[in-house]
């Protein structure tokens, strides 16, 4: 069933990425590679085009300029969807759950990988249910990684903000992906909850083998998971590195501490 | 826990069991009157399954419910009668829902784009489009005055009055008594696939759509197609109650499938809570009753004058729509998961209260009762 986390995940490669939304540029020519089974985080003060680049690698943003390649496919023509079903999954900044249980959500992220058309859901025929409850199980085993086993037939309305943090990640896992995209999976949470999910994201990487992409504010944890950091403000590449390479960054120090005429409010 | 899981399902086979039996019952012991209540709101439940699907669950609003009623009534007196080819009744109720898909289907192209209320406005057109055409197309809709509705039969049983002649248990079985059970039939085939749809793949990504559509997208679900094919889907069951509500009436004529119409089927999905089969099934059943016993019993109703009388009062149809007008009204401020919400709120309670006995007051909050204003927020990029 998820075959296709057992090679290694293809690279992720970002080149001259260009986004203007009518006069502003919210990236400039961004590149970057994400080397297969590593962690690369994505850095920045407010507005630096975060959130906007995770967009572009997930479809849902076409650049003006620039590539986008997955292994040899090239994803800026491709729909949100079709990028999904390549093994790209991704969490939002904001919570994004659907209505429903705990094993709803993360059953939607077996969407790709499940074939059960509208017809033989509506017969309920013995292939979709077969289907249904085989995918189901994996959702259970992929809760329980992710600390949500005694939530899975809870409604997401009802678990608390760390809750329906940790259940977008299992449902961005739900889809086996070789790629993952966490936009601030650790924000708004508490020491505990912070420590649980670095934790989860570490043994993930240990065990599947993923390349994963973060955009994260909180310092020590990029420090701790990422191999690689990018750096952007206003759009532009200022750093690229190591942690630690990136820590003593002149130019990073500017964007961060505002020593410049801008005073950018330090994330 | 799989013991105690096998005796749910159990309880609950038996429970249908026995609702289906005593829905079985009343050819038996009500006249003409209330079976054509009842019939009439099996073939409105059936709509109205439908556009809980399209309204409640992928969050698309139609106001051309009518117009794919419409189709499958006239579908249906086209196929299987004269003027048409004539063909076997039930070939005819089969292509007479097809039809109504392939009608929903031609209308993809916009459904697939334009989203929520948009595509209210946008399926507007349908309507007035369906019944211009109703009106004018002579040959084939017979017009102003409608067409007749050849009754339907199966292996020859015919659901009418007579052919063959029927008696049970020393009741005469004329066209409500037979029709009753084909729509009971219907309906039970509507719940089950509707329920089906809702609980696996296709349902969860089109209420995921509802939900967020860039979270579906993520997820790996194809918008517009899913989009279209919920509309292809609505249209179908509009045009099995169509057919039914053909059968029912023995006579089809336009004004019936007007505008008011669709409006109907959206105060049924409202009142009955949207999104789900049970809830579109109580609407239905609150809206298509209330006229008729309305005028039955106008009569003796406070401020509701008798049909066809020219007092100053309210006429019972009128009195009607204000009635579930007002119901709207409530449903939407006090209870926003209609009457299915309701039930459900009341069952926990029963259930809660039931289950206390020790007191345990370190009880997780666990009632799954998410309440609209805790649906999380959509996301835009």
């Amino acid at each position: 069933m998820n075959d296709r986390t057992t090679t290694a995940p293809p690279v992720l490669d970002v080149r001259d990425v260009t986004v203007r939304f009518a006069g502003l540029t919210a990236l400039d020519g961004v590149s970057f590679t994400v080397t297969p089974g590593s962690v690369h985080a994505l850095i920045g003060p407010n507005g630096a085009g975060k959130s906007t680049c995770f967009n572009v690698l997930s479809g849902l943003c076409r650049p003006a300029e620039g590539t986008v390649t997955l292994g040899e496919t090239e994803l800026t023509r491709l729909a949100p969807h079709r990028i999904a079903a390549l093994g790209v999954a991704r969490t939002f900044q904001n919570i994004v759950t659907t209505h429903g249980t705990v094993a709803d959500n993360l059953m939607l992220g077996r969407h790709a990988l499940t074939r059960a058309g509208f017809a033989a859901s509506a017969l309920r025929l013995p292939n979709a249910r077969r289907e249904q409850r085989e995918h189901r199980d994996r959702a259970r085993e992929i809760a329980e990684l992710t600390g949500l086993g005694a939530l899975f037939d809870s409604p997401v309305a009802l678990l608390s903000y760390g809750d329906r943090k940790r259940v977008e990640l299992a449902r961005a896992l739900c889809l086996e992906p070789r790629v993952l995209l966490l936009d601030e999976p650790v924000a708004g949470m508490n020491a505990s909850e912070r420590a649980r999910t670095a934790r989860v994201v570490g043994e993930l990487r240990a065990e599947l083998g993923l390349s994963i992409v973060l955009v994260e504010h909180d310092m020590g944890l990029v420090m701790r998971l990422a191999d690689d950091v990018t750096v952007l403000d206003f759009g532009r590449r200022i750093a690229h590195g190591t942690p630690d390479e990136v820590r003593q960054d002149p130019e990073v120090l500017r964007a961060y501490l505002g020593t410049d005429a801008t005073e950018e409010d330090a994330a | 826990m799989s013991d105690r899981l096998l005796h749910t399902l159990t309880r609950r086979r038996g429970r249908l069991l026995l609702l289906a039996a005593v829905l079985c019952l009343p050819p038996f012991y009500l006249d003409a009157f209330w079976l054509r209540i009842g019939l009439f709101s099996m073939a409105a439940a059936i709509g109205a399954v439908g556009l809980a699907l399209l309204s409640g669950t992928a969050g698309q609003l139609s106001l051309g419910h009518a117009f794919f009623l419409a189709v499958g009534a006239y579908g249906y007196s086209w196929f299987a009668g004269d003027p048409g080819p004539g063909l076997p009744p039930a070939l005819a109720v089969l292509l007479a829902v097809l039809l109504a898909g392939a009608a929903g289907g031609l209308f993809s192209p916009v459904a697939a784009r334009v989203k929520g209320i948009y595509l209210g406005i946008a399926t507007l057109a349908l309507v007035f489009l369906g019944h211009h055409v109703l009106l004018t197309a002579d040959s084939v809709t017979g017009g102003f005055n409608g067409r007749s509705v050849p009754p339907l039969s199966l292996g020859g049983f015919t659901f009418a009055e007579s052919d063959p002649e029927l008696t049970v248990i020393g009741v005469p079985f004329g066209a409500e008594e037979r029709l009753w059970y084909l729509g009971l039939a219907l309906f039970a085939f509507t719940w089950f696939t509707a329920r089906g749809l809702l609980r696996s793949r296709p349902g969860r990504a089109l209420a995921a759509l509802r939900d967020s559509e860039t979270a579906a997208a993520v997820m790996g679900v194809d918008v517009a197609r899913h989009r279209s094919a919920a509309f292809v889907v609505s249209s179908m069951y509009a045009g099995l109650a169509g057919v039914l509500l053909a059968l029912a009436f023995r006579r089809v004529v336009p004004d019936y499938f007007s505008l008011v119409l669709s409006v109907d089927y959206l105060a049924m999905i409202v009142i009955g809570g949207l999104g789900s089969v049970a809830g579109a099934t109580a609407g239905a059943v609150f809206v298509t009753a209330l006229p008729l016993l309305m005028t039955r019993y106008a009569d003796q109703l406070p401020l509701v004058a008798a049909p066809g009388s020219t007092e100053g009062a309210v006429g019972p149809t009128e009195a009607a729509r204000y009635l579930y007008g007002a119901a709207i009204v409530l449903v939407l401020l006090y209870a926003p998961d209609g009457l299915h919400g309701l039930a459900r709120r009341a069952g926990d309670r029963v259930r809660r209260l039931r289950s206390r006995p020790p007191a345990d007051p370190t009880d997780r909050p666990s009632s799954p009762q998410p309440t609209a204003a805790a649906r999380p927020k959509e996301h835009t990029p």
